[in-house]
Protein backbone atom coordinates (compact mmCIF):
# COMPACT_ATOMS: atom_id res chain seq x y z
CA UNK A 1 0.00 0.00 0.00
CA UNK A 2 1.24 3.70 -0.96
CA UNK A 3 -0.41 7.08 -0.24
CA UNK A 4 -0.29 9.42 -2.92
CA UNK A 5 0.12 13.08 -2.67
CA UNK A 6 -3.61 13.60 -3.42
CA UNK A 7 -4.37 11.09 -0.84
CA UNK A 8 -1.39 13.19 1.48
CA UNK A 9 -2.89 16.38 0.51
CA UNK A 10 -6.82 15.26 1.53
CA UNK A 11 -5.51 13.90 4.76
CA UNK A 12 -3.51 17.26 5.42
CA UNK A 13 -7.16 19.00 5.04
CA UNK A 14 -9.21 16.88 7.56
CA UNK A 15 -5.91 17.23 9.91
CA UNK A 16 -6.39 21.14 9.83
CA UNK A 17 -10.32 20.70 10.51
CA UNK A 18 -9.66 17.91 12.87
CA UNK A 19 -7.57 19.50 15.46
CA UNK A 20 -7.94 21.15 19.08
CA UNK A 21 -8.08 24.17 18.62
CA UNK A 22 -9.13 23.05 14.77
CA UNK A 23 -10.83 24.83 12.02
CA UNK A 24 -14.15 22.31 11.71
CA UNK A 25 -14.85 23.99 15.30
CA UNK A 26 -15.03 21.82 18.66
CA UNK A 27 -18.10 19.82 18.09
CA UNK A 28 -17.25 18.91 14.36
CA UNK A 29 -13.56 19.50 14.76
CA UNK A 30 -12.23 18.23 17.58
CA UNK A 31 -14.74 16.05 18.88
CA UNK A 32 -16.08 14.38 16.00
CA UNK A 33 -13.39 14.45 12.86
CA UNK A 34 -10.83 14.33 15.82
CA UNK A 35 -11.79 10.99 17.09
CA UNK A 36 -9.72 7.55 16.18
CA UNK A 37 -12.25 5.95 15.32
CA UNK A 38 -14.22 9.05 12.71
CA UNK A 39 -10.98 9.28 11.53
CA UNK A 40 -10.03 5.70 10.71
CA UNK A 41 -13.41 5.83 8.65
CA UNK A 42 -12.35 9.17 7.01
CA UNK A 43 -8.47 7.64 6.27
CA UNK A 44 -10.22 4.16 5.20
CA UNK A 45 -12.40 6.05 2.20
CA UNK A 46 -9.72 7.85 1.66
CA UNK A 47 -7.10 5.16 1.23
CA UNK A 48 -9.48 3.28 -0.55
CA UNK A 49 -9.40 0.32 2.18
CA UNK A 50 -12.24 1.27 4.99
CA UNK A 51 -11.93 -1.79 6.66
CA UNK A 52 -8.49 -1.47 7.61
CA UNK A 53 -8.92 2.09 8.45
CA UNK A 54 -11.97 1.37 10.60
CA UNK A 55 -10.21 -1.69 12.43
CA UNK A 56 -7.32 0.64 13.52
CA UNK A 57 -9.18 3.85 14.37
CA UNK A 58 -11.15 1.26 16.94
CA UNK A 59 -7.21 0.66 18.28
CA UNK A 60 -6.35 4.21 18.71
CA UNK A 61 -9.78 4.76 19.78
CA UNK A 62 -9.67 2.60 23.17
CA UNK A 63 -6.29 5.06 23.62
CA UNK A 64 -8.00 7.83 23.70
CA UNK A 65 -11.20 7.12 24.79
CA UNK A 66 -10.91 10.16 27.21
CA UNK A 67 -8.84 12.61 25.55
CA UNK A 68 -9.91 15.55 27.83
CA UNK A 69 -7.65 18.72 27.81
CA UNK A 70 -8.46 20.38 31.01
CA UNK A 71 -7.14 24.47 30.66
CA UNK A 72 -5.70 23.63 27.41
CA UNK A 73 -3.06 21.44 28.13
CA UNK A 74 -2.46 18.43 25.90
CA UNK A 75 -1.30 15.05 26.55
CA UNK A 76 -1.63 13.62 22.48
CA UNK A 77 -2.76 15.29 19.45
CA UNK A 78 -5.85 14.27 17.55
CA UNK A 79 -4.49 15.06 14.10
CA UNK A 80 -1.78 13.65 14.68
CA UNK A 81 -3.24 10.20 15.63
CA UNK A 82 -6.35 10.10 13.26
CA UNK A 83 -4.72 11.57 10.44
CA UNK A 84 -0.94 10.68 10.66
CA UNK A 85 -0.91 7.37 12.48
CA UNK A 86 -3.80 5.91 11.65
CA UNK A 87 -2.69 6.03 7.61
CA UNK A 88 0.77 4.61 8.42
CA UNK A 89 -0.83 2.10 10.91
CA UNK A 90 -2.79 1.03 7.77
CA UNK A 91 0.34 0.90 5.80
CA UNK A 92 2.34 -0.74 7.95
CA UNK A 93 -0.16 -3.64 8.56
CA UNK A 94 -0.49 -3.80 4.87
CA UNK A 95 2.88 -4.22 4.28
CA UNK A 96 3.05 -7.03 7.08
CA UNK A 97 1.04 -8.75 5.71
CA UNK A 98 -1.35 -9.01 8.92
CA UNK A 99 -4.54 -9.19 9.36
CA UNK A 100 -6.18 -6.01 10.65
CA UNK A 101 -8.75 -7.61 12.96
CA UNK A 102 -5.69 -9.40 14.44
CA UNK A 103 -4.02 -9.08 18.23
CA UNK A 104 -1.37 -8.48 16.16
CA UNK A 105 -2.83 -5.62 13.90
CA UNK A 106 -4.40 -4.27 16.62
CA UNK A 107 -1.27 -4.11 18.62
CA UNK A 108 0.81 -2.37 15.88
CA UNK A 109 -2.27 0.57 15.10
CA UNK A 110 -1.71 1.22 18.56
CA UNK A 111 1.75 1.82 18.94
CA UNK A 112 2.18 3.45 16.05
CA UNK A 113 -0.90 6.12 16.26
CA UNK A 114 0.55 7.12 20.18
CA UNK A 115 3.89 7.07 19.29
CA UNK A 116 2.75 10.17 16.74
CA UNK A 117 0.17 11.28 18.92
CA UNK A 118 2.53 11.96 21.59
CA UNK A 119 5.06 13.24 19.83
CA UNK A 120 2.70 15.66 17.78
CA UNK A 121 1.61 17.96 20.72
CA UNK A 122 4.72 19.84 18.96
CA UNK A 123 1.92 20.76 16.26
CA UNK A 124 -0.52 22.22 19.00
CA UNK A 125 1.54 24.06 20.38
CA UNK A 126 3.08 25.27 17.15
CA UNK A 127 -0.73 26.40 16.17
CA UNK A 128 -1.46 27.85 19.79
CA UNK A 129 1.49 30.02 19.33
CA UNK A 130 1.27 31.38 15.39
CA UNK A 131 -2.09 32.52 16.64
CA UNK A 132 -1.02 34.46 19.16
CA UNK A 133 0.04 36.60 16.29
CA UNK A 134 -3.03 37.10 14.78
CA UNK A 135 -4.63 37.84 18.20
CA UNK A 136 -2.27 40.80 18.37
CA UNK A 137 -3.57 42.24 15.03
CA UNK A 138 -6.99 41.36 16.30
CA UNK A 139 -6.49 43.65 19.78
CA UNK A 140 -5.31 46.58 17.34
CA UNK A 141 -8.26 46.22 15.40
CA UNK A 142 -10.91 46.32 18.43
CA UNK A 143 -8.88 49.52 19.93
CA UNK A 144 -9.52 51.24 16.33
CA UNK A 145 -13.28 50.49 17.13
CA UNK A 146 -12.70 48.14 13.48
CA UNK A 147 -15.05 45.10 15.47
CA UNK A 148 -15.54 43.07 12.18
CA UNK A 149 -11.67 41.81 12.14
CA UNK A 150 -12.81 40.01 14.79
CA UNK A 151 -14.02 37.38 12.45
CA UNK A 152 -10.92 37.21 10.14
CA UNK A 153 -9.40 36.92 13.41
CA UNK A 154 -11.20 34.13 14.57
CA UNK A 155 -12.07 32.27 11.73
CA UNK A 156 -9.20 33.25 8.50
CA UNK A 157 -6.41 33.91 9.77
CA UNK A 158 -6.46 30.54 11.71
CA UNK A 159 -5.85 28.92 8.39
CA UNK A 160 -2.42 30.17 7.85
CA UNK A 161 -0.87 28.69 11.23
CA UNK A 162 -2.85 25.00 10.36
CA UNK A 163 -1.44 25.36 6.68
CA UNK A 164 2.21 25.39 8.55
CA UNK A 165 1.71 23.20 11.47
CA UNK A 166 -1.63 20.64 10.45
CA UNK A 167 -1.51 20.00 6.40
CA UNK A 168 2.57 20.80 5.47
CA UNK A 169 3.24 17.70 8.46
CA UNK A 170 0.53 15.72 7.60
CA UNK A 171 1.02 15.68 3.73
CA UNK A 172 5.18 15.36 4.67
CA UNK A 173 4.92 12.56 7.02
CA UNK A 174 2.37 10.40 5.25
CA UNK A 175 3.70 10.73 2.44
CA UNK A 176 7.46 9.90 3.45
CA UNK A 177 6.42 7.91 6.22
CA UNK A 178 4.58 4.89 4.27
CA UNK A 179 8.08 3.93 2.63
CA UNK A 180 9.82 4.43 6.27
CA UNK A 181 7.24 2.09 7.53
CA UNK A 182 7.82 -0.18 4.37
CA UNK A 183 11.71 -0.38 5.24
CA UNK A 184 11.01 -0.92 8.81
CA UNK A 185 9.28 -4.37 7.67
CA UNK A 186 13.32 -5.32 6.53
CA UNK A 187 15.29 -3.96 9.34
CA UNK A 188 13.06 -5.39 12.28
CA UNK A 189 12.05 -9.29 12.24
CA UNK A 190 8.46 -9.85 13.37
CA UNK A 191 9.84 -12.52 16.23
CA UNK A 192 12.38 -10.14 17.50
CA UNK A 193 12.63 -8.56 20.75
CA UNK A 194 11.68 -4.79 19.17
CA UNK A 195 8.28 -6.32 17.40
CA UNK A 196 7.67 -8.33 20.75
CA UNK A 197 8.02 -5.64 22.72
CA UNK A 198 6.42 -2.82 20.13
CA UNK A 199 2.99 -5.33 20.02
CA UNK A 200 3.05 -5.92 24.01
CA UNK A 201 2.98 -2.23 24.30
CA UNK A 202 0.07 -1.56 22.19
CA UNK A 203 -1.66 -3.74 24.32
CA UNK A 204 -0.63 -2.50 27.41
CA UNK A 205 -1.27 1.11 26.28
CA UNK A 206 -5.34 1.43 26.33
CA UNK A 207 -4.88 0.46 30.12
CA UNK A 208 -3.93 4.93 30.41
CA UNK A 209 -6.74 5.46 28.36
CA UNK A 210 -9.05 3.87 30.52
CA UNK A 211 -6.68 5.00 33.74
CA UNK A 212 -7.15 8.93 32.24
CA UNK A 213 -11.07 8.24 32.02
CA UNK A 214 -11.48 6.91 35.56
CA UNK A 215 -9.16 9.63 37.35
CA UNK A 216 -12.07 12.22 35.89
CA UNK A 217 -14.74 9.74 37.41
CA UNK A 218 -13.05 8.49 40.54
CA UNK A 219 -12.92 10.66 43.87
CA UNK A 220 -12.57 7.80 46.57
CA UNK A 221 -12.51 3.99 46.47
CA UNK A 222 -15.81 3.42 46.39
CA UNK A 223 -16.45 5.16 43.16
CA UNK A 224 -14.25 2.26 41.58
CA UNK A 225 -17.78 -0.04 42.22
CA UNK A 226 -19.22 1.16 38.75
CA UNK A 227 -16.63 0.78 37.16
CA UNK A 228 -16.30 -3.09 38.53
CA UNK A 229 -19.77 -3.66 38.12
CA UNK A 230 -19.23 -2.98 34.20
CA UNK A 231 -15.97 -4.71 33.78
CA UNK A 232 -17.63 -7.71 35.52
CA UNK A 233 -20.78 -8.02 32.98
CA UNK A 234 -18.79 -7.44 29.83
CA UNK A 235 -15.66 -9.91 31.13
CA UNK A 236 -17.57 -12.77 33.15
CA UNK A 237 -21.32 -12.41 32.07
CA UNK A 238 -20.23 -11.64 27.94
CA UNK A 239 -22.95 -8.78 28.00
CA UNK A 240 -21.84 -6.31 25.31
CA UNK A 241 -21.82 -2.27 25.65
CA UNK A 242 -25.55 -1.81 24.85
CA UNK A 243 -26.32 -4.02 27.10
CA UNK A 244 -24.10 -3.05 30.30
CA UNK A 245 -25.07 0.44 29.70
CA UNK A 246 -29.10 -0.79 30.20
CA UNK A 247 -28.08 -2.59 33.35
CA UNK A 248 -26.59 0.97 34.52
CA UNK A 249 -29.90 2.97 33.28
CA UNK A 250 -31.54 1.06 36.77
CA UNK A 251 -28.68 1.80 39.08
CA UNK A 252 -28.60 5.40 38.10
CA UNK A 253 -32.66 5.65 38.62
CA UNK A 254 -32.17 4.27 42.10
CA UNK A 255 -29.06 6.69 42.83
CA UNK A 256 -31.44 10.17 41.18
CA UNK A 257 -33.98 9.01 43.80
CA UNK A 258 -32.26 8.13 46.72
CA UNK A 259 -29.71 11.56 46.57
CA UNK A 260 -32.94 13.49 46.23
CA UNK A 261 -34.60 12.07 48.98
CA UNK A 262 -31.37 12.97 50.76
CA UNK A 263 -31.76 16.58 50.17
CA UNK A 264 -35.28 17.11 51.05
CA UNK A 265 -34.46 15.55 54.13
CA UNK A 266 -31.80 17.96 54.68
CA UNK A 267 -33.93 20.90 53.94
CA UNK A 268 -36.32 20.06 56.51
CA UNK A 269 -34.02 18.68 59.17
CA UNK A 270 -32.80 22.38 58.79
CA UNK A 271 -36.01 24.08 58.64
CA UNK A 272 -36.98 21.91 62.24
CA UNK A 273 -33.62 23.29 63.43
CA UNK A 274 -34.61 27.23 62.85
CA UNK A 275 -37.78 26.73 64.61
CA UNK A 276 -36.38 25.50 67.33
CA UNK A 277 -33.93 28.27 67.13
CA UNK A 278 -36.44 30.69 67.10
CA UNK A 279 -38.17 29.39 70.35
CA UNK A 280 -35.05 29.84 72.36
CA UNK B 1 -37.95 54.71 24.40
CA UNK B 2 -38.69 51.45 23.94
CA UNK B 3 -37.43 48.48 25.54
CA UNK B 4 -34.44 47.17 23.94
CA UNK B 5 -34.83 43.62 22.92
CA UNK B 6 -32.24 41.31 20.57
CA UNK B 7 -33.56 40.11 17.26
CA UNK B 8 -33.85 36.51 17.02
CA UNK B 9 -31.86 36.69 14.12
CA UNK B 10 -28.84 38.35 16.13
CA UNK B 11 -28.87 35.77 18.41
CA UNK B 12 -29.29 33.00 16.38
CA UNK B 13 -25.54 34.48 14.59
CA UNK B 14 -24.34 35.26 18.09
CA UNK B 15 -25.07 31.44 18.98
CA UNK B 16 -23.45 29.76 15.89
CA UNK B 17 -20.77 32.25 15.50
CA UNK B 18 -19.91 30.58 19.28
CA UNK B 19 -20.98 26.82 17.95
CA UNK B 20 -18.38 27.17 15.15
CA UNK B 21 -15.85 29.15 16.47
CA UNK B 22 -15.36 29.21 20.08
CA UNK B 23 -11.71 27.66 19.51
CA UNK B 24 -10.50 27.99 16.54
CA UNK B 25 -8.25 31.11 17.30
CA UNK B 26 -6.51 29.37 20.62
CA UNK B 27 -3.33 30.47 22.45
CA UNK B 28 -2.35 29.71 25.24
CA UNK B 29 -2.63 33.57 26.41
CA UNK B 30 -6.08 34.09 25.55
CA UNK B 31 -7.88 30.81 24.77
CA UNK B 32 -11.38 31.84 23.86
CA UNK B 33 -11.33 34.80 23.93
CA UNK B 34 -12.13 35.84 20.31
CA UNK B 35 -14.62 33.03 19.97
CA UNK B 36 -16.05 34.77 22.69
CA UNK B 37 -15.98 38.11 20.79
CA UNK B 38 -17.14 37.00 18.15
CA UNK B 39 -20.16 35.44 19.53
CA UNK B 40 -20.91 39.24 21.25
CA UNK B 41 -20.47 40.78 18.41
CA UNK B 42 -23.65 40.85 16.06
CA UNK B 43 -25.27 41.21 19.66
CA UNK B 44 -23.76 44.61 20.32
CA UNK B 45 -24.70 45.91 17.28
CA UNK B 46 -27.78 44.68 17.12
CA UNK B 47 -28.42 46.73 20.85
CA UNK B 48 -26.19 49.53 20.39
CA UNK B 49 -26.41 51.91 16.94
CA UNK B 50 -23.77 54.44 18.49
CA UNK B 51 -20.12 53.74 18.20
CA UNK B 52 -19.02 54.51 21.82
CA UNK B 53 -21.43 52.38 23.59
CA UNK B 54 -20.15 49.11 21.04
CA UNK B 55 -16.54 50.15 21.85
CA UNK B 56 -17.44 50.07 25.71
CA UNK B 57 -19.30 46.76 25.58
CA UNK B 58 -16.87 44.99 23.03
CA UNK B 59 -13.73 46.42 25.36
CA UNK B 60 -16.36 44.31 28.39
CA UNK B 61 -15.28 40.80 26.30
CA UNK B 62 -12.08 41.59 26.21
CA UNK B 63 -11.18 39.67 29.14
CA UNK B 64 -9.70 36.31 29.58
CA UNK B 65 -12.22 33.46 28.70
CA UNK B 66 -11.22 29.94 28.77
CA UNK B 67 -14.25 27.02 29.72
CA UNK B 68 -15.49 23.62 28.62
CA UNK B 69 -17.04 25.19 25.51
CA UNK B 70 -20.02 23.45 24.92
CA UNK B 71 -21.58 23.32 28.55
CA UNK B 72 -20.00 26.85 28.33
CA UNK B 73 -22.37 28.33 25.58
CA UNK B 74 -24.32 28.69 29.05
CA UNK B 75 -22.19 31.19 30.25
CA UNK B 76 -22.05 32.82 26.71
CA UNK B 77 -26.04 33.03 26.62
CA UNK B 78 -25.94 34.45 29.96
CA UNK B 79 -24.09 37.08 29.36
CA UNK B 80 -26.17 38.00 25.93
CA UNK B 81 -28.99 38.54 28.60
CA UNK B 82 -26.92 40.57 30.70
CA UNK B 83 -25.61 42.76 27.61
CA UNK B 84 -29.52 43.31 26.88
CA UNK B 85 -29.91 44.73 30.32
CA UNK B 86 -27.72 47.21 30.45
CA UNK B 87 -28.18 48.07 27.28
CA UNK B 88 -32.31 49.10 28.80
CA UNK B 89 -29.65 50.99 31.24
CA UNK B 90 -29.99 48.60 33.97
CA UNK B 91 -27.87 50.21 36.50
CA UNK B 92 -26.34 47.44 38.19
CA UNK B 93 -25.03 45.69 35.36
CA UNK B 94 -21.63 47.38 34.50
CA UNK B 95 -18.54 45.90 33.21
CA UNK B 96 -17.58 44.38 36.87
CA UNK B 97 -20.93 43.02 37.03
CA UNK B 98 -20.15 40.63 33.40
CA UNK B 99 -16.56 40.05 33.79
CA UNK B 100 -17.02 39.52 37.47
CA UNK B 101 -20.14 36.42 36.77
CA UNK B 102 -17.75 34.91 33.47
CA UNK B 103 -14.65 34.48 35.95
CA UNK B 104 -17.03 33.02 38.61
CA UNK B 105 -18.59 30.51 36.02
CA UNK B 106 -15.68 29.67 33.74
CA UNK B 107 -14.24 27.56 36.45
CA UNK B 108 -16.96 25.30 37.69
CA UNK B 109 -18.57 25.14 34.62
CA UNK B 110 -15.32 24.07 32.68
CA UNK B 111 -15.15 21.17 35.62
CA UNK B 112 -18.80 20.19 35.43
CA UNK B 113 -18.39 20.09 31.56
CA UNK B 114 -14.97 17.98 31.43
CA UNK B 115 -16.46 15.33 33.50
CA UNK B 116 -20.24 15.12 31.80
CA UNK B 117 -19.55 15.82 28.52
CA UNK B 118 -16.17 14.59 27.34
CA UNK B 119 -15.75 12.44 30.29
CA UNK B 120 -19.05 10.74 30.09
CA UNK B 121 -21.06 11.43 27.36
CA UNK B 122 -18.51 10.97 24.63
CA UNK B 123 -16.91 8.16 25.65
CA UNK B 124 -20.15 6.04 26.30
CA UNK B 125 -21.04 6.79 23.16
CA UNK B 126 -17.68 5.98 21.25
CA UNK B 127 -17.92 2.47 23.55
CA UNK B 128 -20.86 2.23 22.10
CA UNK B 129 -19.85 2.90 18.67
CA UNK B 130 -16.78 0.71 19.53
CA UNK B 131 -18.96 -1.86 19.71
CA UNK B 132 -21.13 -1.28 16.57
CA UNK B 133 -17.57 -1.11 14.51
CA UNK B 134 -16.37 -4.68 15.46
CA UNK B 135 -14.91 -6.09 12.70
CA UNK B 136 -14.35 -3.23 10.50
CA UNK B 137 -17.89 -1.70 9.97
CA UNK B 138 -18.46 1.41 9.46
CA UNK B 139 -21.92 1.73 11.31
CA UNK B 140 -20.09 2.55 14.81
CA UNK B 141 -18.17 5.60 12.73
CA UNK B 142 -21.19 6.80 11.54
CA UNK B 143 -23.81 6.07 14.56
CA UNK B 144 -21.29 8.36 16.79
CA UNK B 145 -21.17 10.92 14.04
CA UNK B 146 -24.80 11.74 13.55
CA UNK B 147 -25.66 10.84 17.39
CA UNK B 148 -23.01 12.91 19.14
CA UNK B 149 -23.39 16.27 16.73
CA UNK B 150 -26.98 16.13 17.10
CA UNK B 151 -26.77 15.85 20.68
CA UNK B 152 -23.86 18.26 20.49
CA UNK B 153 -25.71 20.90 18.58
CA UNK B 154 -29.43 21.05 19.84
CA UNK B 155 -27.61 20.70 24.04
CA UNK B 156 -25.74 23.57 23.41
CA UNK B 157 -28.59 25.51 21.62
CA UNK B 158 -30.46 24.63 24.65
CA UNK B 159 -27.63 25.62 26.81
CA UNK B 160 -27.29 28.89 25.41
CA UNK B 161 -30.96 29.98 25.15
CA UNK B 162 -31.81 29.00 28.82
CA UNK B 163 -28.55 30.87 29.55
CA UNK B 164 -30.22 33.88 27.98
CA UNK B 165 -33.48 33.49 29.35
CA UNK B 166 -33.03 32.26 32.44
CA UNK B 167 -29.60 34.08 33.38
CA UNK B 168 -28.24 33.27 36.57
CA UNK B 169 -30.97 31.23 37.59
CA UNK B 170 -29.78 28.68 34.89
CA UNK B 171 -26.13 28.30 37.27
CA UNK B 172 -28.39 27.14 40.48
CA UNK B 173 -30.06 24.41 38.53
CA UNK B 174 -26.54 23.12 37.37
CA UNK B 175 -25.08 23.38 40.90
CA UNK B 176 -27.92 23.21 42.84
CA UNK B 177 -28.91 19.73 44.78
CA UNK B 178 -31.13 18.53 41.74
CA UNK B 179 -28.24 19.22 39.60
CA UNK B 180 -25.71 17.33 41.27
CA UNK B 181 -28.42 14.18 42.00
CA UNK B 182 -28.09 14.00 38.07
CA UNK B 183 -24.83 14.62 37.54
CA UNK B 184 -23.68 11.67 40.10
CA UNK B 185 -26.49 9.19 38.88
CA UNK B 186 -24.82 9.97 35.50
CA UNK B 187 -21.53 9.49 36.69
CA UNK B 188 -22.72 5.98 37.54
CA UNK B 189 -23.77 5.12 33.86
CA UNK B 190 -20.41 6.51 33.05
CA UNK B 191 -18.12 4.13 35.17
CA UNK B 192 -20.18 0.74 34.29
CA UNK B 193 -19.82 1.47 30.83
CA UNK B 194 -16.55 2.25 31.10
CA UNK B 195 -15.57 -0.85 33.05
CA UNK B 196 -17.48 -2.86 30.21
CA UNK B 197 -15.29 -0.85 27.15
CA UNK B 198 -12.30 -1.90 28.91
CA UNK B 199 -13.49 -5.99 29.67
CA UNK B 200 -14.43 -5.88 25.85
CA UNK B 201 -11.58 -3.89 24.51
CA UNK B 202 -8.36 -4.13 26.41
CA UNK B 203 -6.61 -7.70 26.90
CA UNK B 204 -3.53 -8.09 28.63
CA UNK B 205 -2.41 -11.43 28.64
CA UNK B 206 0.28 -13.59 30.13
CA UNK B 207 1.86 -16.23 28.59
CA UNK B 208 3.96 -17.47 31.09
CA UNK B 209 3.81 -21.55 31.36
CA UNK B 210 5.17 -23.39 33.47
CA UNK B 211 6.66 -27.08 31.82
CA UNK B 212 7.30 -30.84 34.00
CA UNK B 213 10.54 -32.33 32.63
CA UNK B 214 8.17 -34.38 29.86
CA UNK B 215 7.89 -30.39 27.98
CA UNK B 216 3.79 -30.57 29.11
CA UNK B 217 2.77 -27.58 30.83
CA UNK B 218 0.74 -28.01 34.29
CA UNK B 219 0.75 -24.15 35.26
CA UNK B 220 -0.53 -21.87 32.44
CA UNK B 221 -0.82 -19.37 34.24
CA UNK B 222 -3.40 -17.02 31.71
CA UNK B 223 -5.97 -19.99 32.59
CA UNK B 224 -5.33 -19.63 36.69
CA UNK B 225 -5.96 -15.97 36.75
CA UNK B 226 -9.29 -16.16 34.79
CA UNK B 227 -10.38 -19.08 36.96
CA UNK B 228 -10.48 -16.38 39.52
CA UNK B 229 -11.64 -13.52 37.86
CA UNK B 230 -11.62 -12.94 34.29
CA UNK B 231 -10.06 -9.80 32.99
CA UNK B 232 -7.84 -9.80 36.51
CA UNK B 233 -4.61 -8.81 34.42
CA UNK B 234 -6.66 -6.35 32.46
CA UNK B 235 -7.43 -4.90 35.97
CA UNK B 236 -4.67 -5.00 37.64
CA UNK B 237 -2.62 -3.41 35.01
CA UNK B 238 -5.87 -0.59 34.61
CA UNK B 239 -5.87 0.47 38.58
CA UNK B 240 -1.69 0.49 38.37
CA UNK B 241 -2.07 3.16 35.92
CA UNK B 242 -4.83 5.07 38.10
CA UNK B 243 -2.51 4.84 41.21
CA UNK B 244 0.06 6.34 39.28
CA UNK B 245 -1.75 9.20 37.60
CA UNK B 246 -4.41 10.08 40.59
CA UNK B 247 -1.74 9.15 43.66
CA UNK B 248 1.50 9.56 42.60
CA UNK B 249 0.62 12.71 40.03
CA UNK B 250 2.67 11.04 37.38
CA UNK B 251 1.61 12.24 33.59
CA UNK B 252 0.30 10.15 31.13
CA UNK B 253 3.17 10.51 28.71
CA UNK B 254 5.77 9.40 31.39
CA UNK B 255 3.58 6.30 32.44
CA UNK B 256 3.23 5.67 28.67
CA UNK B 257 7.39 5.05 29.01
CA UNK B 258 6.98 3.07 31.91
CA UNK B 259 4.76 0.92 29.70
CA UNK B 260 7.45 0.08 27.49
CA UNK B 261 9.94 -0.62 29.87
CA UNK B 262 7.45 -3.18 31.71
CA UNK B 263 6.88 -4.79 28.02
CA UNK B 264 10.69 -5.09 27.37
CA UNK B 265 11.35 -6.40 30.28
CA UNK B 266 7.87 -9.20 30.19
CA UNK B 267 9.02 -10.11 26.60
CA UNK B 268 12.90 -10.70 27.90
CA UNK B 269 11.45 -13.14 30.80
CA UNK B 270 8.57 -14.80 28.86
CA UNK B 271 6.19 -13.18 30.18
CA UNK B 272 4.55 -11.54 27.52
CA UNK B 273 4.73 -12.81 23.80
CA UNK B 274 2.30 -11.89 21.23
CA UNK B 275 3.31 -14.71 19.30
CA UNK B 276 4.24 -13.40 16.02
CA UNK B 277 5.58 -14.40 12.87
CA UNK B 278 5.47 -13.85 9.06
Amino acid sequence: MTISWIQAALLGLFACLASMPGLGGTSIGNYTLGRPLVGGLVCGLILGDMKTGILCGVAMQVVYIALVTPGGTVSADVRAISYIGIPLAMVAIKTQGLDPASVEGTGLATSMGTLVGTVGTVLFYGTATLNLAWQHYGWNAITKGDFHKVYLVDWVLPWISHILFSFIPTLIMCKLGASAVTALKTALPMDGLAMKTLFTVGSLLPCVGIAILLKQIVENVVDFIPFFVGFTLAASLGLNLVSSAVISLIFATLYYQLEMIKSTRVAVASGDFDDEEEDI
Amino acid sequence: MAEKKISKKALSRAFHHWYYGNLTCFTQEHMQTFGYLASMLPIIEDLYDNKEDQQRSMNTYTAFFNTEPQLGALVVGITAGLEEARANGAGDVDDETINGLRAGLMGPIAGIGDSLVVGTLIPVLLGIALGLSTGGSPVGAIFYIVVWNLLAYFGMKLAYMKGYELGGKAVDFLVGPQGLAIRKSVGIVGGMVVGAVAATWVSVKTSFVLKNAAGEAFLVLQDQIDAVYPGLLTAIFIVFCWWLMAKKNVSPIKVMLLLVVIAFVGVFLGFFNPGLQY
